[in-house]
């Protein structure tokens, strides 16, 4: 057990430093303030994205074969902190790098993968995630949009929602039911379905979470080629849980907490109250929980370095995320007063981003089943 | 970076948890919470097997001593092995052990106090060290898991500013994993509870309404115990210190809550183990300033940088 970095990690993080000062705009601030799904955020990333990988970092953890470098995953992880704790200049792409390629790898066909590994390596491509319907959301299984088989394709009908970054997305990383005489987990299946095809029509939802922030997607009669298919049909679930696994600890929610406390923390010192003992105590809690999610990512992080299979560990380190995303959120109101409740104000801003925290990418209650069965070892209810 | 332990790391473990094993436990730690006595026997035997040297030694060092910390806790060991192995080693000075830790502007009694020979007394100034006669402390009565006694904070050789700093930041680790291991105790025991007791023909541990909340618990229970790790390795920096004092203490709080609370009003009961670790819990929130001390020291090591 050692908690040092390599003279290899440290190098890369300055660097990445160094690159970040030149390649975010001077209006970095304003362009990201809706987050990484909004439009200005989803056409810069396809420019910043770009320049990662010329540098060779947008995909180094990668196996070479599918451009990438073989990095450890250490490397991925010191990329993703540092995107994230600045407002994620790669817009919707890190679900590229993190997840939709590493899927495609493992279940994908030749011609699969020659078509979408090289362009998610270029960084030139938006993808978005088709997952939740109106009656499955934490209880994805249960999900029912159509891929009737129709000669060499699928006739997909259905709609799906919360459906963030679509609006831009060239592909989407879809979810159908191909046996609808299979219940649950068996006879669903995965697409990779362009998302330029005729009856595909993506509608913004009116929310208070930010604008552009999600959508629902109508599928009607959509002729997707069989060839979209990932992997076997009817084994989509398998595909979505290896895809998942890595997603846990994919969006390090946590490096942009702790920016935000240490931001907190300089506007309090500005305004010359950083002397009050009860803002400290705050402060210091947010401090707390940030770096507690950290370490317990960097442990599961740890894990993959290692090969160990995956574990209840990562829904462990989402908890500790969203536990100090929130906190944060809260703090973040609660400091800048009532400035705060002007749009686009940073109050705002840090307290939208956090809200979604215990409900994407799996609800709170979901992981904490997971590690009541599968670490805790209780009984299922 | 890596989070496995090494070859030595495992052999130091496998070995204290032997020791540990065989000299602590709840039924060791019921009878001396009986007699307010000190674990004289498993003091003596971790330092016959070089426990309580593992900050000095070649190939080992705090991460080490925390590891052992740690189990120490976890199981209800009655010996002052953090303030002892982890602390005192930091002032430079040779100290004859029990060490004890007392703060100079509270007044309470402190962990081991009685059977404590050299007191560590910090103050706004920093740290003064002071040796006990036999007979200056006073035993006190006390329902929180350890022997406590009524010191005296007076006099003491008065140790550098610097020194004093690094001894308040090793207090914290120590304090964080301390903390981690007693929760880790009271929440496997409990955890074991609620699978085994039936109420409404099935066992408690099968409602979800409980299980969140173990979850919870669990989930403050491992922050504690990796960054009480992380700061040990990397030589107890203030902040990261006091992120883990302050992380850890203000876990207590919820799994004291939690494990009580599942355990029913057996868990009340001297007969039930839970008591063991859990009342500890109690001590450990309030020791050296509490969970709000160690939040203040957060933000002015990481935002004011003055002393922490």
């Amino acid at each position: 057990m050692e908690f040092g970095w390599s003279e290899g990690d440290r190098k890369f993080r300055q660097d990445l430093a160094k690159f970040l000062e030149e390649a975010l705009p001077e209006d970095w601030e304003e362009v990201s303030k809706d987050g990484p799904g909004s439009d200005a955020q989803a056409a810069f990333s396809k420019e910043f994205s770009g320049k990662l990988a010329e540098r060779g970092w947008l995909t180094q953890h990668w196996p070479s074969e599918y451009g990438g470098s073989d990095a450890p995953p250490w490397r991925h992880a010191i990329l993703s902190e540092a995107m994230w704790a600045c407002g994620e200049p790669r817009g919707p792409q890190y679900m590229n790098v993190n997840w939709i390629g590493p899927a495609i790898m493992e279940y994908g066909s030749e011609a699969q993968k020659s078509e979408h590994l090289s362009r998610i390596s270029r960084g030139d491509v938006l993808w978005c995630q088709g997952f939740s319907e109106p009656n499955a959301g934490s209880d994805l299984v249960s999900l029912t949009t159509r891929a009737e088989p129709r000669g060499d394709d699928y006739l997909v009908n259905g709609q799906k929602i919360w459906t963030s970054y679509c609006q831009n997305a060239d592909f989407c990383f879809l979810l159908v039911r191909t046996n609808p005489q299979e219940r649950r987990h068996r006879g669903i299946s995965v697409l990779l379905m362009p998302m330029d095809l005729a009856g595909v029509e993506v509608r913004e939802i009116d929310a208070v979470i930010g604008d552009r922030y999600f959508h629902e997607v109508f599928l009607t009669d959509v002729v997707v080629p069989k060839s979209c298919r990932l992997g076997p049909e009817n084994e989509g679930w398998a595909i979505t849980s290896y895809a998942l696994q890595f997603e846990r600890v994919g969006a390090p929610r946590y490096a942009r907490a702790a920016l935000t406390v240490d931001l907190l923390a300089e506007n309090a010192a500005a305004g010359g109250r950083l002397a009050d003992p009860n803002l400290q105590e705050k402060l210091g809690h947010a401090r707390a929980l940030c770096e507690a999610a950290r370490v317990l990512h960097y442990r599961v992080i740890d894990q993959r370095t290692h090969g160990l299979p995956p574990s209840a560990d990562s829904n462990v380190a989402r908890i500790a995320g969203t536990m100090a995303d929130l906190a944060v959120g809260e703090l973040a109101l609660e400091i800048w007063g009532s400035e705060s409740l002007v749009y686009g104000s940073v109050g705002d801003s840090n307290f939208r981003a956090s809200m979604s925290a215990g409900i994407a990418t799996g609800t709170t209650e979901v992981n904490l089943n997971l590690i009541a069965q599968r670490l805790l070892g209780l009984p299922r209810e | 970076m890596d989070f496995e332990l090494n070859t030595d790391q495992t052999a130091i473990l496998e070995a204290v948890e032997t020791l540990l094993a065989r000299q602590a436990g709840p039924e060791r730690a019921r009878e001396l919470n009986a007699k307010g006595g000190y674990d004289a026997e498993l003091d003596a035997a971790l330092e016959a097997a070089g426990f309580t040297e593992l900050v000095q030694g070649n190939d080992t060092g705090p991460l080490e001593a925390t590891l052992v910390l740690e189990a120490v806790a976890r199981h209800a060991g009655f010996v002052a092995y953090g303030a002892t192995a982890l602390v005192a080693p930091a002032s430079g000075h040779t100290l004859a052990g029990p060490v004890a830790l007392a703060l100079a502007e509270e007044n309470g009694p402190v962990r081991y106090g009685a059977s404590a020979r050299t007191l560590l007394i910090f103050d706004s100034q920093g740290v003064r060290m002071r040796p006990l006669e036999p007979g200056e402390a006073k035993p006190v009565r006390a329902n929180f898991g350890y022997p406590m006694a009524w010191v005296p904070r007076d006099g003491g050789d008065r140790l550098s500013p610097d020194v004093a700093l690094r001894m308040r930041a090793w207090s914290r680790v120590a304090l964080a994993a301390e903390a981690a291991g007693t929760m880790k105790a009271a929440l496997d025991f409990t955890i074991a509870y609620v699978k085994q007791r039936k109420q409404f023909g099935r066992a408690i541990g099968s409602f979800q309404a409980l299980q969140h909340r173990l979850a919870q618990a669990a989930v403050q229970v491992e922050g504690s115990r990796w960054l009480a790790y992380e700061a040990a390795w990397s030589n107890a920096p203030n902040e990261a210190a006091a992120v883990a004092a302050a992380y850890a203490a203000s876990a207590t709080q919820r799994v004291f809550y939690e494990t009580h609370q599942q355990n029913g009003a057996i868990g009340f009961t001297r007969e039930h183990d839970l008591h063991v670790w859990s009342m500890r819990l109690q001590a450990l929130r309030l020791e050296m300033e509490g969970v709000a001390g160690h939040q203040r020291a957060v933000s002015r090591a990481r935002w004011i940088r003055a002393e922490a």
